[in-house]
């Protein structure tokens, strides 16, 4: 018993020199017990920590009994304390009643639980659930009737999860996959185009990107291959073709050059830039007429475009010349 | 308090009651002043007005079968008009009337009337008188114990039972809880107990919880009218009927001697067939024959099988009964980690085959089944008055059954569940419903039924003397504790003011408290006209025997004296008071033989340490 076990409890001397065969060592623990008790939780009263086991509390409860039961002081003068000792007995077996018992114990641990306890609680069980699931996916697999439609729907999921993530070369050939293995599956093959769309499309920004680089060090030979291969990635996107036949001026490859523009103004005719790469382009080759048509139809759809002005106003001038 | 004041532990039986007690430490049965262990919890009056108790009262029975009142238990703290008491009055061969309130129950017995304590009181007071005997001084304090399944009324009998024996009843226990301390005593036990106690008339289940000194009762069950008596009725029958077949319907039980008979010869048969297995039943001259015709035998054979045919339900119930407990508990059978069988009707092989099937395990054997449970009470007596460090033991038992109140509608509302440790409480507020009403009544029941009426009243509490105001202000808070005894009180407070209200109790089963002063005074009186006359031969027959053994030292006690100078006048002293001692027993002298009796005790030392050759070393008589 630690000596500082009542610090800050007030004994009233009254209580502790009444005239009764009690020492006063048991006196305190009795007054400090019964002025306490009524604010304790069950597991304080027998002294045990949080979510002790049914058994526990039963030894503790027979400890406790030995203690504080009246018929411990036999042919002792008890006074007032007998009162205190019955109450203390019955607020002991009101905690073992509780704690005894498996089911109400349970319940009653759950209800005065600490709140480290109830997050670590929370997340042991989200940990199960994934547990669980990955287990049901294991059971389904081993089940040749279930394994295919579980293998389906593990890969549409785990494609979906790709996507999400922006990994559309792995989601696509996810899809794919499942597409494959259930020829039904129609949303899988949606699914699976978007992915491969995505994918290219991502895989041709980095191409482009990568060519946007090389033209910054002035290694247009390279510029010119990576663009073409992001063009070649993502046909629907006529900029990369505008792009490659930019790179391809700069070098002088002509033919390559207005082959992409002209490519480029086929496929978006409302692409402004398309308009000027392919003017500038009939301007180097002597066309004249054709670089003022395109650049005049390159600033109608947008007026902002300050090269396409300038060349226009050099072609004006040589014309006049 | 006195260190050796003697104390003892009773177990009143429904057929045989033990006394028994703690010495040195060892707790042993105290035999009767006949020599034998168990009493017949048997009482009569005889025809010249003789009060008999145990194996006298037994052995008259059958001439004086009306007269013989037996299976007391039975009907101790029952109401009259109780389905048990209808029962019973049809078999028993003793009158039973209501009392003067119309509530208890009467036992006619010599032409006066018995209250069932009185008639349980005169068994006891046999017991203590043997209790004294056996010690040579007085005893008046003693635990008493009752089947588990006992309720309120039938233990609070049981405990005036006791003050009108003149019993200081230190604490009612329970039977088995009971025969587990004395089981468990001096052993180190830590593990759950099961007591199947089937008794004589009762029979209970208990579950315990025992460790370390600690017996910790988890839950009861039982029958209060289930027992031997209930085994030997069936053979009883069977015989009746059977007679009755060859014998163009006679029916044996119109005659109460016949009756009596066929009693003790059914419960002898039994007993033989825990041993054997045919017994013969031989009843001569039973009945007389029609018309002048020769007098009627009764001649039969009863097999070990046909009396387990007989009674197979009864068995079976006492299974179901166990079963119930377990799963009150909340305990598998496979917890539990001994079965002790408790009374005399687990002897037989059916019952023991039965327990043993039923729990997996063999049942432990090693404790006397008619006498474990008195000393259970010695132990617990024991550590009532003469705690010994070290040695404590302490038992923490239940209430058997549900206590609650009639709520509208004829309902019954538990306040206290069954399987509650005791000591304990509970509150209930009460309001009037009533403007300015002044009284309160409430009926006090305890039982399993939803339905009040179904269950036992315990009494009916009248709050009176209420303040009057209007209806829903006073708010009464009504106490229900129930004590270690198993003894319900009620007590109540205006919860606004905190005065205390005034209870009058009304329509219980037991004694009021005037009849018992007056029964007490009746039997102050007729006590002590026993006691003197018992006191004077105890005293008498053991002042002749210090005497004798005085005498007997005497020679060689001159002798040592002759070679010594100390003590002479000592030796002439004790002379005297041995003449004063034969004076008294010559006189009838009660008054004088006591007062010589510490000199004589003195003189009888002195003697023995001269005769032995330790000289007394001047310190004289």
């Amino acid at each position: 018993m630690q000596p500082d076990r009542y610090h800050g409890f007030l004994f009233n001397p009254a209580d502790l020199s009444e005239d009764v065969d009690i020492d006063p060592g048991r006196r305190r623990e009795i007054l400090y017990f019964v002025a306490s008790m009524d604010g304790w939780t069950h597991w304080q009263v027998l002294e045990l920590p949080w979510n002790a086991s049914a058994d526990q509390a039963r030894n503790a409860y027979r400890e406790k009994a030995k203690v504080f039961h009246p018929d411990r002081y036999p042919g002792q003068r008890l006074g007032s304390f007998r009162a205190r000792l019955e109450r203390i007995f019955r607020r002991l077996t009101e905690a073992r009643d509780v704690l005894g018992d498996e089911g109400t114990r349970a319940a009653y641990a759950r209800r005065t639980a600490p709140p480290e306890e109830v997050a670590r609680a929370a997340a042991r069980q989200i940990e199960n659930d994934a547990r669980s699931r990955e287990r049901r996916a294991r059971m389904a697999r081993g089940n040749p009737m279930v394994s295919r439609v579980a293998r389906v729907r593990e890969l549409l999921e785990r494609g979906r999860r790709a996507m999400e993530e922006e990994r559309y070369a792995d989601a696509s050939r996810d899809f794919l996959t499942a597409s494959a293995m259930d020829p039904t599956a129609t949303e899988a093959r949606t699914l699976a185009e978007q992915a491969r769309r995505k994918a290219s499309a991502g895989k041709a920004r980095d191409l482009w990107e990568k060519a946007r680089a090389a033209e910054l060090q002035h290694d247009l030979d390279r510029a010119q291959f990576l663009a073409e291969a992001a063009a070649e990635a993502e046909p629907g996107e006529p900029r990369y073709g505008v792009y490659v036949a930019r790179v391809a001026l700069q070098r002088g490859a002509l033919e390559t050059a207005r082959f992409r523009a002209e490519a480029a103004v086929r496929s978006a005719p409302t692409l402004a830039t398309a308009h000027e790469v392919l003017g500038e382009i009939l301007a180097v080759q002597g066309d004249a007429s054709g670089a003022k048509r395109a650049l005049e139809r390159a600033l109608e759809l947008d007026e902002g475009l300050t090269g396409a002005r300038d060349r226009l106003r050099k072609l004006r001038w040589s014309f006049l010349r | 308090m006195n260190e050796n004041e003697p104390f003892i532990g009773i177990d009143l039986g429904t057929t045989n009651s033990v006394v028994a007690t703690v010495i040195d430490g060892v707790p042993r049965v105290i035999a009767s002043r006949t020599g034998q262990t168990l009493t017949p919890s048997v009482v009569a009056v005889a025809r010249n007005g003789k009060r008999l108790v145990g194996h006298m009262a037994k052995r008259q029975s059958i001439t004086n079968a009306e007269n013989t009142a037996y299976a007391a238990k039975r009907l101790i703290g029952r109401r009259w008009g109780a389905p048990e008491v209808e029962d019973a009055r049809k078999v028993l061969p003793y009158d039973l009337v209501p009392g003067p309130e119309g509530n208890d129950i009467r036992a006619m017995l010599g032409g006066r009337a018995f209250s069932i304590p009185e008639v349980s009181a005169l068994v006891l007071a046999e017991l203590k008188a043997d209790a004294e005997a056996f010690f040579g001084r007085r005893v008046t304090k003693a635990v008493i114990t009752v089947p588990a399944y006992f309720n309120d009324g039938q233990r609070k009998a049981t405990k005036d039972a006791g003050r009108i024996a003149g019993l200081e009843v230190v604490r009612i226990i329970n039977e088995p809880t009971s025969a587990a301390l004395a089981y468990g005593f001096g052993k180190q036990m830590e593990k759950k107990v099961v007591v199947f106690d089937l008794g004589g008339g009762t029979f209970d289940v208990s579950i315990l919880d025992v460790g370390k000194s600690v017996y910790d009762v988890i839950a009861v069950g039982g029958d209060t009218y289930l027992g031997g008596e209930d085994f030997d009725r069936r053979v009883i029958d069977w015989l009746v009927f059977s007679f009755a077949q060859e014998h163009e319907a006679i029916d044996l039980r119109q005659d109460k001697m016949a009756l009596q008979r066929l009693r003790d010869a059914a419960e002898h048969a039994k007993i033989e067939l825990s041993e054997g297995r045919q017994s013969a039943i031989h009843l001569p001259f039973l009945a007389s024959g029609p018309e002048g015709k020769a007098a009627l035998h009764l001649d039969r054979q009863l097999s070990r099988e046909k009396l387990e045919d007989l009674t197979q339900d009864l068995v079976d119930k006492t299974i179901s009964v166990a079963d119930r407990t377990l799963r009150d508990a909340g305990v598998r059978t496979s917890q539990i980690g001994e079965v002790l069988l408790v009374g005399g009707m687990t002897r037989m092989p059916r019952v023991q085959q039965a327990v043993k099937s039923y729990f997996g395990r063999e049942p432990s054997r090693g404790v006397h089944p008619e006498e474990v449970v008195a000393l259970g009470a010695a132990i617990q007596a024991h550590a009532l008055l003469h705690p010994q460090k070290g040695k404590e033991v302490l038992l923490l038992d239940v209430t058997p059954q549900n206590l609650g109140i009639m709520v509208v509608g004829g309902y019954f509302a538990t306040i206290i569940p069954r399987n509650t440790t005791v000591p304990t409480s509970q509150s209930h507020m009460f309001s009037t419903v009533q403007d300015d009403q002044t009284a309160v009544r409430i009926a006090v029941l305890q039982g399993a039924s939803d339905k009040a009426m179904e269950n036992e009243l315990l009494g009916e509490f009248v709050l009176d003397g209420i303040r009057p105001a209007r209806r829903g202000e006073v708010e009464i808070e009504v106490t229900f504790d129930i004590s270690a005894d198993g003894i319900v009180g009620v007590s109540a407070r205006d919860s606004a003011t905190g005065t205390r209200q005034s209870i009058t109790v009304t329509a219980t089963s037991g004694l009021t408290e005037t009849e018992m002063r007056r029964i007490l005074e009746e039997n102050l009186d007729e006590m002590l006209t026993r006691r003197q006359v018992g006191d004077f031969e105890r005293l008498r027959d053991r002042t002749r025997a210090v005497i004798a053994e005085i005498e007997s030292l005497s020679p060689a006690v001159k002798e040592a004296l002759a070679r010594s100078r100390f003590g002479k006048d000592a030796v002439l002293r004790a002379e005297d008071v041995v003449g004063r001692a034969r004076n008294a027993i010559a006189a009838q002298d009660l008054q004088q033989m006591i007062a010589v009796e510490e000199q004589l005790d003195r003189a009888l030392q002195l003697f023995k340490g001269l005769a032995g050759g330790t000289p007394p070393g001047g310190k004289g008589p």
